[in-house]
């Protein structure tokens, strides 16, 4: 798998020890996660004040996503017959490579030598920036997370917000490199002025860039549209500003009807921003046509495979239905210790831990579906219920069917299996197990270092057993 | 009416004074108690590994041990979320276990929701002077939908205060081998958990699971807090014993 090669997924032990040293992101993050939670909350609980109830929402919009899972063939067919009659060419793509060399084929045709990009995680899949700038080709995140973090030479660490993990004085110092300044000193009240100076740098590529470069939230397949659901305005700068327009999406997005797609926006920026609608919402349906003010003299679709075909029929497919909200990572306590970079691929948090086994290999990535405590906060927000921990519970269960655990988890499970099916010989063990933890305990009946769970007792005392179990405790009651 | 009464592995070895609680409060409601002898681990473990097999076979053993009762009552949110939700899609292609699986689901229950639902407990109860605050754990929360029940016990309780912590629905990182395998990732959310304790200023912090409770106080040990009590909930129900 191609994806696989970029993806650091198998390093997450690693990566997280370091997140959780970095003092700077914690700061990040402790900040950024009740402002998500907060506000996706206070949304969802006005819903009945516009009429809305969020179960019944929740299952249109789960009926909506299964009923283009169920036909998916058909609805892209009846998509690009519908675009096409637009004006618009449609290109497919199997895997991250072949989105490159489509893009960059489409640039050579009309003379491209700077594109304009609003956020899109499908460019991340295939590592569109990289493969742009060595074929001569200038990508531009207009996007402010996205230039943040493209001024960073990073990668987004969360899908809808990807520059959550930096604060204001890292990103005071990018900017003052970049706009060729001194550093100043920076609070919470300079961000206006620091959007400003971004602006107006972005401006100019707005204007000179030859393409433009999307994602699409969702393709509608009755009037071949993209629809384009950003806060920013850089999404209608670059879809009708620049000559070309490429749009780069999974082949997963698409929805039958307008109606359809206005049930699904009910929902997403309420579980994403906590917004009853997003600043703007663009819908794009084919070229610039005699009369209109702006548009593309050329639009492009690029539908992508990378892995999601494989998912249809299979016990994954519910994952499919996701739209991106980024509601689950934003309630993950696991993402919310960590950022998304220790995730070491595109994806991160809940959907990552499913998606980045799905697209990159299960055996890439045999951590990802076991960093979760099982709190079941995610699926709990999903707007498409989709059964996040069921999802890794089954990837776990795969990891074990292929052999992929290591051999001293599979034997002390065994072990522990056999033991338990010998009650008399279990009690005996449990008995000693609670004498020998007694014995170990220093005087204020604690134990400091636990050699059976070094992991667990790096941060915690364990208060020991009273030194007899349950059992005998209540054998003892009954001959009394 | 005879309950079964499944103290789960942890409980036995780890703090049975939880079990003999339950055990006290069901007795004083008039239940005939029985603790069925066999009864060793429900197989979350092997579950939560992906081991399957495992799983099925530890499911088959306690159904065997369980069955039979009017009720099962489990002191933990966790287990009985196996037994409730786990069992049937564990066994659901084996009709005849399947068929006993679901059986024996309907029929067990974690104890507060058992207390407060099926038995509408009033006491006797504990004295408890001073201010609580409850930790809801994830499984029973999410899966079993216990959030009332224990805070409409705890209220009865002469003396006690129940003070909401902020956030008191946030994991507390335990998670079973989670806490081991992540062990810096796992210590990252108890530390939030211990925070919000904190905040809350209560005597004790109350829950339902042995697991967190020991997480926490693990935690907050370790962090140097020597005061505040760590109790579960049938602790605070049914007292210390005399």
């Amino acid at each position: 798998m191609a994806a696989a090669k970029h993806s650091q997924a198998m390093f997450f032990q690693a990566r997280a020890g370091e997140k959780i040293r970095n003092k700077v992101l914690q700061k990040a993050l402790q900040k950024a996660k009740p402002l998500f939670v907060g506000k996706r909350a206070k949304a969802i609980a006005a819903l009945p004040d516009d009429g809305f109830e969020f179960e019944a929402l929740r299952t249109a919009c789960v009926d909506i996503r299964n009923r283009v899972l169920g036909d998916l063939d058909v609805w892209l067919e009846l998509f690009e017959e519908r675009a096409r009659a637009t004006g618009a060419e449609v290109l497919w793509a199997r895997d991250g490579d072949e989105i490159c060399e489509l893009v960059i084929d489409v640039a050579r045709r009309h003379g491209v030598t700077k594109a304009t990009k609003s956020k899109s995680m499908l460019s991340e899949e295939a590592r569109l920036n990289e493969a742009l700038a060595a074929a001569g080709i200038r990508p531009v995140e207009t996007d402010l997370g996205e230039y943040i973090i493209q001024l960073a030479g990073e990668t987004p660490s969360h899908i809808i917000a990807p520059a959550v993990h930096k604060t204001i004085d890292e990103v005071e110092a990018l900017f003052a490199e970049e706009h060729g300044r001194p550093i100043e000193s920076r609070t919470s009240a300079d961000i206006p002025a620091m959007t400003r100076e971004a602006r107006e740098v972005l401006r100019q590529h707005f204007l000179s860039a030859e393409m433009g470069i999307t994602g699409a939230n969702f393709l509608i397949a009755e009037t071949g549209s993209a629809a384009l659901v950003t806060n920013e305005g850089n999404g209608r700068m670059v879809t009708t500003l620049p000559k070309v327009h490429v749009v780069i999406t999974g082949i997963e997005k698409i929805v039958p009807t307008l109606e359809d797609f206005a049930t699904l926006m009910r929902l997403l920026p309420r579980s994403a921003t906590g917004q009853s609608i997003s600043n703007y919402v663009s819908l794009l349906t084919g070229t610039k046509q005699p009369g209109d003010g702006e548009g593309p003299e050329k639009t492009v679709f690029i539908l992508v495979d990378n892995g999601r075909a494989n998912l249809l029929g299979s016990a994954y497919q519910e994952m499919l239905r996701c739209i991106r909200c980024g509601a689950c990572m934003n309630h993950c306590p696991v993402y919310f210790s960590l950022g998304g970079h220790a995730y070491g691929w595109v994806y991160p948090g809940p959907m990552g831990a499913v998606l980045t086994p799905l697209y990159t290999g299960i055996e890439n990535a045999l951590d990802l579906p076991h960093a979760s405590t099982g709190c079941n906060q995610c699926a709990s927000v999903c707007p498409v219920r989709i059964p996040l921990p069921d999802l890794m519970h089954r990837l776990r269960e795969e990891q074990v069917e292929r052999g992929l655990r290591p051999w001293s988890e599979s034997w002390a499970l065994k072990a522990w299996a056999w033991l338990a099916g010998k009650p008399a010989l279990y009690r005996w063990v449990v008995r000693r197990v609670s004498r020998y933890l007694q014995w170990l305990a220093d005087a204020d009946g604690r134990i400091h270092i636990l050699g059976l769970a070094p992991g667990w007792s790096v941060g915690r005392d364990l208060h020991v057993p009273a030194g007899r179990t349950f059992h005998e405790l209540y054998a003892a009651r009954k001959r009394a | 009416m005879r309950v079964a009464l499944y103290v789960t592995c942890l409980v036995d070895l780890m703090r049975p004074a939880v079990g003999m609680a339950a055990l006290r409060l069901l007795e004083a409601a008039g239940c005939a108690v029985v603790v069925p002898a066999e009864q060793t681990c429900c197989g979350q473990p092997a579950w939560s590994a992906g081991n399957r097999q495992l799983a099925a076979d530890m499911a088959r053993r306690a159904i065997a041990q369980l069955e039979g009762y009017d009720y099962v009552v489990i002191p933990s949110g966790s287990c009985a979320d196996q037994i409730r939700n786990v069992y049937p899609q564990l066994l659901a292609a084996d009709v005849a276990w399947a068929r006993r699986a679901a059986a024996l689901a309907e029929r067990s229950y974690e104890l507060s929701s058992f207390l407060a639902e099926v038995l509408h407990y009033a006491g006797p109860l504990a004295e408890f002077s001073g201010r609580v605050t409850y930790h809801d754990s994830c499984k029973g929360l999410r899966n079993l939908g216990i959030k009332q029940q224990p805070r409409e016990l705890l209220l009865k309780v002469p003396g006690l205060q129940l003070q909401e912590m902020g956030d008191c629905e946030e994991c507390c990182g335990f998670g079973g081998a989670f806490s081991v395998k992540f062990g810096d990732i796992s210590t990252q959310i108890v530390d939030r958990k211990c925070d919000s304790i904190a905040q809350a200023g209560a005597a004790a912090v109350v829950g339902g699971d042995l697991g967190c409770l020991i997480n926490i106080e693990g935690r907050l040990r370790r962090r140097g807090d020597e005061t505040t009590q760590v109790l579960h909930i049938a602790e605070v129900l049914a007292g210390k014993e005399v």
